[in-house]
């Protein structure tokens, strides 16, 4: 369904000096740096897969995205969603995809939900007979009925984001993109529409990619995942397979008394252990991972606590999100260290 | 105080941010002045006078009248949208007048407006358009007084007709139906003595004229000595009823925030 | 294709009605405001011709029909291509313009259909007005002939009005928001509520053949004025406007290719 050879997309980024020095010199010659957001991707997606696309904030995935739906021609490599090539033929390509674009309506601000679903159906050229079907099936599952007579601008963001769901299927496209989904909703509501993702696939078939943060949207609903950082492909694999490779990872956050900037790994473990790159806010958080193959959780508690004082401790345990938390780690050190070297 | 200053001096940094719009303005009013000058020379192809005034005493009106009309609007559509989207509630939380503040922040907008843009560009119509100096030192002088208390009606004013965003929603038709009015009745077209009597006799009563009409009546000479004293007058008169008015106006929208909840 | 995208542009229409019926208040305040604001301009036109008899050898009339033809003109443009304006701050900028490329319809078609401004209605209606009040002043008979050829012309000058904020809307796609360029351009259009030959031979011109505003008001008003010496140029008017959209179409065409190329 979704064919990806050798995908590549470069930006080019005029770089100017700062001032109005800067401002004039670049009207004359302007320097330009490239930067690669996408680096020779490749992806085979079946139809009727339903994928996790996950990365960092900037590792390249929403320029994929943009790419398979026509919005960004690549500068080389070859895309294919279901033989249409999405960036020359982008109307046919629409035509056969739904997207929901996180926080971004694709519904009309001030027309009540309803009459948006109205229009949705001639832009789309849905026969009445299945646009009457389906819209009761989602009106169901979705619990829309109460929604469809207020304009989208009162809806709250989760009833909003449900409304948002039903305009991406409507049109039983064979693909559809889904970028965030849940962000910021509650969990009754992303349990509601995790339902229908599923639904949708089984009833219909629909092959789904879905680009998230949210580690249990992924376990959840994809078979699947391909992990991307720095505009590569680092892992393209089912979800059993990476946990049966990194299930025997382990990480445990050490909330010390002292700050953490201090810390040094205790001589004992340094070998077994790793400290992973932890945000600014808590400057009293040190987190460690381990293979448990190597070494006991035990031991790593035990050697903490005869050097640092401990003010508390969570164990991490083998799930995707370790897992993914631990591959981002890596990325995220070897931006540590690059920065250094500049 | 300091914090107003600080106010609007921030103003002035994010006006001059905003680099495009400013060649953009500063292009769209030579245009202006282009289209006011040959059609004002076509006007007088045939005749050296009207009413008195003849082309150099009309151009040199309508021009001042054109760089003035742009200092008599003010903050008005910040204090609308800050009404409209419901941030008004936690500005009046902050340690700080929001009259006062936008006061101040438009002022910082008018000082920077005034020396990027209306001053280099009168210098230009000075130069090229037969534009003339006020007819004596003391008509310069009270033509300075007037431009103030000018631009401080018009800006109360417009700070009045925003607070009318509490009761109604179309902004932007507020705003233009504002700016009608006041480019009809201020004299910004044209010199209020060119107009019938009914109508000047109206404007007598309306703060409009105090705005643009007066001052730049007084650096034309066509008001002179006492009637140039009484203009002044009633200029005053407007700034402090505007003044009261907009107080009074404005503790009654609060009312409806705090009580009703906006 | 097109009974599909007429059909599209019929229900857009509706949806965006409904909602102004919802704000009556709205409606009426924003028609009012416009109908005040382009009164301001004819009684500046009146307070002048009380005092002269003829600019440049045009009567009241002749300048009012002048007047009327450019506001009826630029109504066609504001009611139903309004949203021109906002391709940069409200389309590029926050990245809703991404909606309209994954839909299987032209996204111009999309976007224009997107915004029906009521406030233009106001202007429709001003225009309409100081045409009728012209019209019987002016030394020609009308018949059927010239109803339809008046017509043609106040179409032709909308879409030139059009065609130039397309073309300058459509540079925002380089530079996310071209909107202080287009205003200013559309400011020139204060040049044609007059005639033309009150300026000088430069900016004439410019105002014919670089951008054509000329054609959206005085040259096609001069067609039915007798002696004004423009008849035949008046004619390109529906060329001109004809060329123009195309050109502008072209241009926007370039500019979704950059944009798609860059996505910025």
């Amino acid at each position: 369904m979704i064919v990806v050879k050798n995908l590549e997309k470069h930006y080019k980024i005029a770089k100017r000096d700062p001032g109005l020095r800067g401002a004039i010199k670049s009207l004359f010659h302007r320097k330009f740096e490239t930067k690669k957001a996408v680096k020779k991707i490749n992806m085979h997606i079946n139809a009727g897969e339903m994928v996790g696309y996950i990365g960092a904030n900037g590792a390249g995935k929403s320029t994929t995205i943009k790419m398979l739906t026509g919005i960004l021609t690549p500068t080389s490599g070859e895309v294919k969603v279901n033989g249409i090539i999405p960036y020359e033929n982008r109307q046919q390509n629409a035509s056969h995809i739904g997207a929901v674009f996180g926080q971004r309506t694709q519904l009309f601000w001030d027309i009540p939900v309803r009459e948006s679903y109205e229009l949705l159906k001639h832009i789309y050229e849905i026969p009445q007979a299945q646009y009457e079907e389906t819209l009761k099936e989602f009106v169901d599952v979705l619990h829309l009925e109460p929604l469809l007579g207020i304009p989208v601008r009162q809806l709250s963001l989760g009833q909003k984001m449900r409304c948002e769901l039903a305009a991406a299927f409507l049109h039983r496209p064979k693909v559809v993109y889904l970028d965030e989904p849940t962000i910021g909703l509650d969990v009754a509501v992303k349990v509601r529409i995790r339902a229908f993702i599923k639904q949708m696939n089984a009833r219909y078939g629909t092959t789904v990619l879905l680009t998230t943060h949210d580690m249990q949207d992924i376990e959840e609903i994809c078979q699947r995942i391909i992990i991307i950082d720095d505009g590569s492909v680092i892992y393209d694999g089912s979800i059993q397979d990476i946990k049966s490779q990194f299930g025997d990872k382990r990480v445990i956050h050490f909330e010390l008394e002292d700050a953490a900037d201090s810390f040094v790994l205790p001589e004992e473990i340094r070998a077994l252990t790793e400290v992973l790159p932890t945000s600014d806010e808590d400057p009293h958080l040190v987190s460690l991972s381990f293979s448990n193959k190597h070494i006991s959780g035990a031991e790593v508690i035990h050697t903490m606590m005869n050097h640092y004082s401990v003010a508390d401790l969570t164990i991490a345990d083998a799930k995707i999100e370790t897992i993914v938390e631990e591959i981002y780690g890596r990325g995220m050190k070897k931006e540590v260290q690059h920065e250094e070297i500049r | 105080m300091r914090k107003y200053v600080e106010f609007a001096r921030v103003q002035m940094q994010v006006h001059a941010a905003y680099s495009a719009w400013f060649w953009a303005n500063t292009f769209s009013i030579l245009l202006r002045m282009l289209v006011i000058y040959f059609f004002w020379k076509a006007v007088y192809s045939s005749r050296t006078e009207i009413e008195g005034l003849p082309f150099e005493g009309m151009i040199t009106y309508i021009i001042i009248a054109m760089f003035l009309q742009m200092f008599v609007s003010g903050v008005g559509q910040e204090l609308a949208h800050t009404i409209k989207d419901g941030n008004v509630a936690i500005e009046l939380m902050r340690p700080y007048n929001l009259i006062t503040r936008l006061v101040a922040m438009d002022l910082g907008d008018k000082v920077i407006h005034f020396v990027r843009g209306a001053l280099p560009l009168s210098i230009l119509a000075f130069i090229f358009m037969d534009i003339t100096l006020p007819t004596s030192w003391q008509s310069g002088l009270l033509f300075f007084i007037s431009a103030f208390m000018g631009i401080w009606i018009g800006t109360f004013f417009d700070l009045l007709i925003a607070i009318l965003a509490f009761w109604t929603i179309n902004l932007w038709g507020l705003q233009v139906m504002k700016e009608a009015v006041i480019s009809f009745f201020s004299g910004a077209l044209v010199p209020l003595i060119l107009f019938p009597e009914w109508f000047q006799t109206i404007s007598l009563f309306l703060p409009f004229q105090a705005m643009v009409y007066v001052p730049v009546a007084i650096y034309t000479g066509i008001l002179s000595g006492t009637e140039a004293w009484l203009a002044l007058g009633s200029q005053v008169f407007w700034a402090v009823s505007l003044f009261v008015l907009l107080r009074v106006l404005w503790s009654i929208a609060i009312k409806k925030v705090t009580i009703f909840g906006g | 294709m097109l009974s599909r995208y007429i059909k599209l542009y019929y229900l857009f229409c509706k949806q965006n009605l409904k909602v102004m019926l919802e704000y009556r208040m709205d409606f009426l305040l924003g028609v009012l405001s416009v109908m005040l604001q382009q009164f301001a301009g004819i009684f500046f036109v009146k307070i002048v011709f009380d005092h002269i008899h003829a600019l440049n050898g045009w009567t009241f009339y002749e300048i009012l029909f002048i007047y009327g033809i450019a506001a009826t003109g630029r109504s066609i443009h504001h009611i139903f291509f309004d949203n021109l304006w906002t391709l940069g701050w409200q389309y590029i900028r926050p990245g809703k313009f991404d909606r309209l490329l994954i839909r299987p319809i032209n996204p111009l078609f999309h976007f224009i259909a997107d915004r029906l401004q009521q406030d233009g209605f106001g202007q429709l209606f001003i225009g309409i007005i100081v045409i009728g009040t012209a019209m019987p002043h002016l030394s020609i008979s009308w018949g059927v002939l010239e109803f339809f050829i008046l017509v043609v012309m106040i179409i032709a000058s909308g879409f030139i009005f059009v065609a130039i904020n397309l073309f300058f809307a459509t540079l925002s796609f380089w530079m996310v928001d071209s909107l202080p360029i287009v205003w200013t351009i559309f400011n020139l259009s204060d040049f044609a509520r007059y005639p033309l030959t009150i300026y000088h031979k430069g900016i004439r011109h410019f105002l014919t053949w670089i951008v054509p505003y000329g054609f959206t008001a005085f040259y096609p008003a001069a067609y039915f004025i007798e002696g004004s010496g423009f008849e035949r140029l008046a004619l390109l008017t529906p060329v001109v406007a004809i060329v123009s959209c195309i050109f502008a179409y072209w241009f926007w065409n370039r500019g979704l290719k950059a944009f798609t190329s860059t996505g910025s």
